[in-house]
């Protein structure tokens, strides 16, 4: 598995100038400037103002850096419970294999808005949106495994019984060492999840919004301006609000382009 | 491999999740919050027959056990209870719409896999997957559903079949274009094409069967990605099918309805599974 | 090469299908002389006596056939069925007579057999008709028909403002209840297709006359799409599809204005507000520092200082609202207190006040006696993007006093839940539709023992002297007849109100309302119904 070099600087670029954005002067993701709402692009707002006066350039910024750590921390927690479910399930009975599939059935087809709902209901309404959007990021993580857990399982079945792993396994190679085998065997199937679930869970985090569960204000989400162009009025007013979507496909092919197959 | 036992293993398997879909649904609803409120409390003139009416509620939804038994009373009379919005039997609510999904996904899927299988078949016969290809996909899978359908009725043009279209296209497209650019590297099609055989017979004749297994996981793929944008794209277009049911349902905590609808998606997405492994086992027999 | 341009004509041949995906959903072609509309749900029932939602009042306004009405321009309430009525001295007794010749949509005779019938049904179904309620003791209530002409009700004690209940109960064919299929009103219920379409039809024996002596309605009929989406609505009016939009939020109506500015009318305020309150009840699950704030006069007051309402008005409603201080809004021209004295902004008097009151800063933190940093949430519903923004900017606002105010959303059944039953949140931001003039309709809201008291519902006794002063209020003017007297005791509630900021109002959102430029006859009130309270006037050009 080759990493395309110039693709990784791209990406780390694409961080370092979001981060640099952040440290203009005067600059506040939460700064209302109330005379210049929705205004053009100048010299002090380079991408314009929002409805309630906030530089865009800014705002976009955060949400890039904070829903892009979100996504990520999310889709390597899901990736790693599911590569330890995929595994376990393969290379335990052949019962064991049935019922951690038959759960993952059940878990994608449950309406899991409802538990989003009951645990933002049980934390404190007083918790900063930082702190929220951390746990909203957990909580998906811990339901998005069942997705990627069964692609995971194939994969590792596919492994129990290919040649090497028997021939492994007939010379006397115990449970450590064929844990210690696989995982690694595994990578090429679970890097591209683990790069298919990063945009998954922003967008996730996006629908989330509808119900009242995103990001509070005044933090900026990069799922909540996606959200925002469901809205004509909003879609018909500047050309700006397309900033956060185009930034979105960059990044997409990007992670695309940082794994290349073989 | 004995047919007959698949079946019934797979019967048992679908009836095992559709039990355990439906105790699950019953408690995340039950005890999400907003069960037990309605919207007419905070309007005066109606606010007194509100509050009856939830403590009608409240004493029919006393225990999860009382719950079930009668969703699951309600399921072996033929119309899966009541619906707590409407007061009218589920069945009555559901029927007319399952014709409007399903011509909907139907439809969806077919344009879905004519745009994906041309695409792919271009964009495989090239040396390496081209951006040209690759960036319309994934500008497609960007953009969240309902973002699309705004586009749509802002321009006045396509509905809710191109938006499902275009969202399955994209995630079929990049299956099928992995999928063939493998099958034009299988040994045996390198001999061919070395040996001068056409492209098209080659496509009918090796590639196409060879296929076929695939076509299985991609109609899985499928139709669970077209459910689970089957509630966006239904609401935005006001489509009455069943995704604008659900979606209702879920908002006003009408649990008879929201389990009806999600055993018979989990149902769409019980069957899809079952070609797959299905067709693997076929093939090793 | 071969294939690309092989795939490509069977694509090309294709392409009728493609053609036919392309097309997007469309309204249903109209019947001639038909207007049509939408509504945000199904009703939950047609049958008129038991209306209890918004849709439902939507389909019984346009097909009951009612003794009396209120006219939303004048607002005044002027005979319908009955010719004339009148009220005896002690307020007990109304006498309506009936005009000649009335009759129902199937041809039949209405007459005062089918009136006593149809207010006896409302009475007696007590909780099931929500309108029984406004009778206040609806058992207490006696029907009588001397003659075919004459209706005598007679009340156990006066009602405030008896008559216009009037408009709100169908006449209906006595022993034959038909769930609005057959009425006495300018249209009758003809065909439902759940979650698609009401249509009504003309009612061909309707009684009103226009001045030339022609039949009214003018319509031939009515359909009613149920839709929700404010997007949709706007395509399909812009194509001619619908003829009125009811009801726009801001955004939209800019939308709208742009594109055809004819359309659109600013009807400015309506009665509807937008308010915050604190939480007060004692027993709801919060801190005692933090009820000890919200139950603070002077925190309150604070508060309300330091928002800038004009921002909330110019940038949340796009200017389509004005500031708001108390419940009762200018367009409510009978009842609005001219000489209300409010605290305005001011936000050096604010943290004057709390400093009076105990309140110290501590860098850029607020921190009460106790030294708690003054922070709490500010809870409202998503779906309403004007109200969200409100929330932004009021978290701004209290930034520069130094709380630290959170912004939750959530979805109704949610928000409704901690208002109602667990009484667990601290600040709320919500608005409040009025549907009537008449202060009256709103004291269910100021009555301390009443559960829609917002900020301590269900009081047993008033927690508070001003809110015992309240009470005292509201049953005065429910007990008087004067006008003058009621106005004076509805002016002292509204300036308790002011003093002591329980509601702390914000704006009064403007009435924003589209009419295709097809529509004739309408005449925009800024009562609801907006566009249609004069519905049997309404006809579509080039109809005859």
């Amino acid at each position: 598995m080759r990493i395309r070099r110039p693709v990784l600087w791209l990406l780390t670029a694409l961080i370092v100038a979001a981060s640099a954005a952040l440290w203009r002067p005067g600059a506040g993701y939460a700064r209302q400037d109330r005379n210049a709402t929705l205004a053009a692009a100048s010299v002090s707002h380079p991408a314009g103002t929002d409805a309630l006066g906030r530089d865009r350039l800014v705002r976009v910024a955060v949400a890039f850096l904070l829903s892009l750590a979100g996504a990520v921390a999310a889709s390597a927690l899901t990736t790693a419970a599911a590569a330890g479910v995929g595994t376990l399930a393969a290379f335990g009975r052949a019962s064991m294999g049935w019922i951690a599939m038959l759960i993952c059935d059940v878990f994608l087809a449950l309406p899991w808005m409802f538990l989003l709902m009951m645990v933002r209901s049980a934390l404190p309404l007083t918790t900063s949106p930082a702190n929220s959007a951390a746990i909203t990021f957990l909580v998906l993580a811990a339901l998005g495994w069942p997705a990627s857990a069964r692609a995971v399982y194939r994969g590792a079945q596919q492994l129990r019984t290919s040649d090497w792993m028997l021939h492994a396994r007939s010379t006397g190679l115990g449970r450590a060492g064929v844990v210690r085998h696989v995982i690694p065997n595994l990578f090429p199937l679970l890097v591209p999840q683990f790069l298919i679930s990063i945009p998954a869970f922003v967008m996730a985090e996006a629908n989330l919004g509808a119900l009242g569960l995103g990001v509070g204000e005044p933090l900026p989400s990069w799922g909540g301006m996606l959200f925002e162009l469901n809205n004509s009025p909003m879609l018909m007013q500047t050309h700006w609000v397309y900033f956060p979507v185009i930034l979105l496909v960059l990044v997409l092919l990007l992670l695309e382009g940082v794994a290349a197959e073989a | 491999m004995n047919t007959g036992f698949q079946v019934l293993r797979w019967l048992g398997r679908t009836l095992a999740i559709i039990l355990l879909v439906i105790l699950g649904s019953t408690i995340l609803v039950r005890f999400a919050p907003g069960y037990l409120s309605d919207a007419r409390e905070m309007d005066s003139r109606y606010a007194a027959e509100a509050r009856s009416e939830l403590a009608a509620e409240a004493a029919h939804s006393h225990s999860i056990p009382q719950m079930l038994a009668e969703e699951v009373g309600g399921w072996i009379r033929g119309n899966f209870g009541n619906s707590r919005q409407f007061d009218v039997p589920v069945a009555e609510l559901i029927e007319p719409r399952l014709a409007v999904s399903g011509g909907l996904l139907l439809r969806g899927i077919g344009l879905a896999w004519l745009a994906a299988l041309s695409a792919a078949l271009i964009s495989s016969a090239g040396r390496n997957p081209s951006l040209l290809w690759r960036t319309p996909a994934t500008v497609l899978l960007a953009i969240p559903t309902a973002a699309l359908a705004t586009f749509c009725l802002l321009a006045n043009s396509g509905g809710p079949v191109l938006v499902m279209a275009l969202l399955l296209a994209a995630r079929d497209f990049k299956f099928l274009d992995h999928a063939l650019r493998k099958a034009w590297l299988e040994p045996h099609i390198l001999q061919a094409r070395a040996q001068g055989i056409g492209t098209f017979r080659l496509l009918v004749v090796h590639i196409g069967p060879a296929l076929i297994p695939q076509l299985g996981a991609l109609a899985s793929l499928s139709i669970v990605t077209a459910l689970s944008a089957l509630v966006p794209v239904e609401v935005l277009f006001n489509v009455p099918g069943l995704g604008e049911l659900a979606w209702n349902a879920a908002l006003n905590r009408d649990l008879p309805v929201l389990l009806a609808v999600m055993v018979l998606m989990a149902l769409a997405v019980s069957c899809s599974g079952i070609a797959a492994p299905g067709l693997a086992d076929w093939e090793r027999a | 090469m071969n294939l690309p341009r092989r795939i490509l004509m069977a694509v090309a041949a294709l392409s009728p299908i493609l053609s036919a995906t392309l097309s997007t959903a469309q309204a249903a072609p109209r019947l001639p002389g038909q207007l049509v509309w939408t509504i945000g749900y199904d009703p939950r029932t047609f049958d008129p006596a038991k209306v209890d939602d918004e849709e439902s009042e939507t389909v019984r306004y346009l097909t009951a056939g009612v003794l009396l009405r209120l006219n939303r321009l004048t607002q005044k309430v002027e005979p319908e069925l009955a010719q004339d009525w009148t009220l005896s001295a002690d307020g007990k007794t109304l006498t309506f007579t009936l005009r000649p010749g009335l009759e129902f949509s199937d041809g039949s005779r209405l007459t005062a057999r089918d009136v006593v019938w149809s207010l006896r049904r409302v009475l007696l179904l007590g909780k099931e008709a929500p309108v029984s309620e406004e009778f206040v003791s609806p058992a207490g209530v006696t029907v009588d028909a001397p003659n075919e002409k004459t209706v005598v009700v007679h009340l156990p004690k006066r009602v405030i403002a008896i008559d216009k209940v009037f408009d709100e109960i169908a006449i209906e064919p006595a022993d034959r209840p038909s769930e609005a299929r057959v009425t006495s009103g300018p249209f009758f219920l003809s065909g439902y297709r759940r979650s698609q379409y009401v249509v009504l039809q003309r009612n061909p024996h309707y009684f009103a006359r226009d001045a030339a002596g022609k039949n009214l309605p003018y319509a031939s009929g009515i359909r009613l799409d149920i839709l929700e989406s404010m997007e949709q609505q706007i395509r399909l009016l812009l194509r001619g599809d619908y003829d009125l939009i009811d009801s726009i939020p801001p955004d939209y109506f800019e939308l709208l204005r742009k594109r055809d500015p004819g359309m659109v009318s600013d009807l400015g305020p309506s009665l509807n507000t937008e308010q915050m309150w604190f939480n007060q009840a004692p027993s709801s699950p919060l801190p005692a520092w933090e009820k000890a704030w919200f139950q603070s006069r002077a925190f309150r007051v604070a508060v309300s200082q330091a928002i800038h309402r004009s921002d909330l008005a110019r940038i949340a409603y796009l200017g389509h609202a004005t500031p708001a201080y108390s419940f009762i809004s200018p367009a409510n021209a009978l009842w609005y207190n001219r000489s209300l004295t409010a605290p305005h902004t001011d936000v050096s008097a604010a943290k004057a006040a709390l400093a009076a009151a105990g309140f110290h800063l501590n860098g850029s933190v607020l921190l009460d006696a106790a030294g708690h940093p003054v922070k709490f949430s500010i809870l409202t519903n998503t779906g309403n993007a004007a109200r969200e923004k409100m929330a932004t900017l009021i978290q701004q606002d209290l930034a520069a006093l130094g709380m630290q105010v959170t912004v939750v959303t959530l979805d109704f059944p949610a928000l409704i839940e901690r208002l109602m039953q667990t009484q667990d949140y601290e600040a709320c931001l919500l608005g409040l539709e009025n549907v009537d003039p008449e202060p009256n309709a709103m004291m269910n809201i100021w009555l301390s023992s009443s559960p829609n008291h917002q900020w301590n519902p269900s009081e047993k006794t008033p927690a508070t002297p001003w809110e015992a002063e309240i009470d005292r209020l509201v049953h005065q003017q429910a007990a008087s007849s004067v006008y003058a007297e009621r106005k004076k005791a509805i002016d002292r509630v509204q300036q308790i109100v002011a003093d002591e900021e329980p509601f702390i109002y914000l704006v009064y959102p403007n009435a924003l309302v589209a009419v295709s430029p097809k529509l004739q006859g309408v005449q925009p009130a800024v009562l609801e119904p907006h566009l249609t309270w004069n519905v049997e006037q309404l006809r579509w050009q080039g109809a005859r």
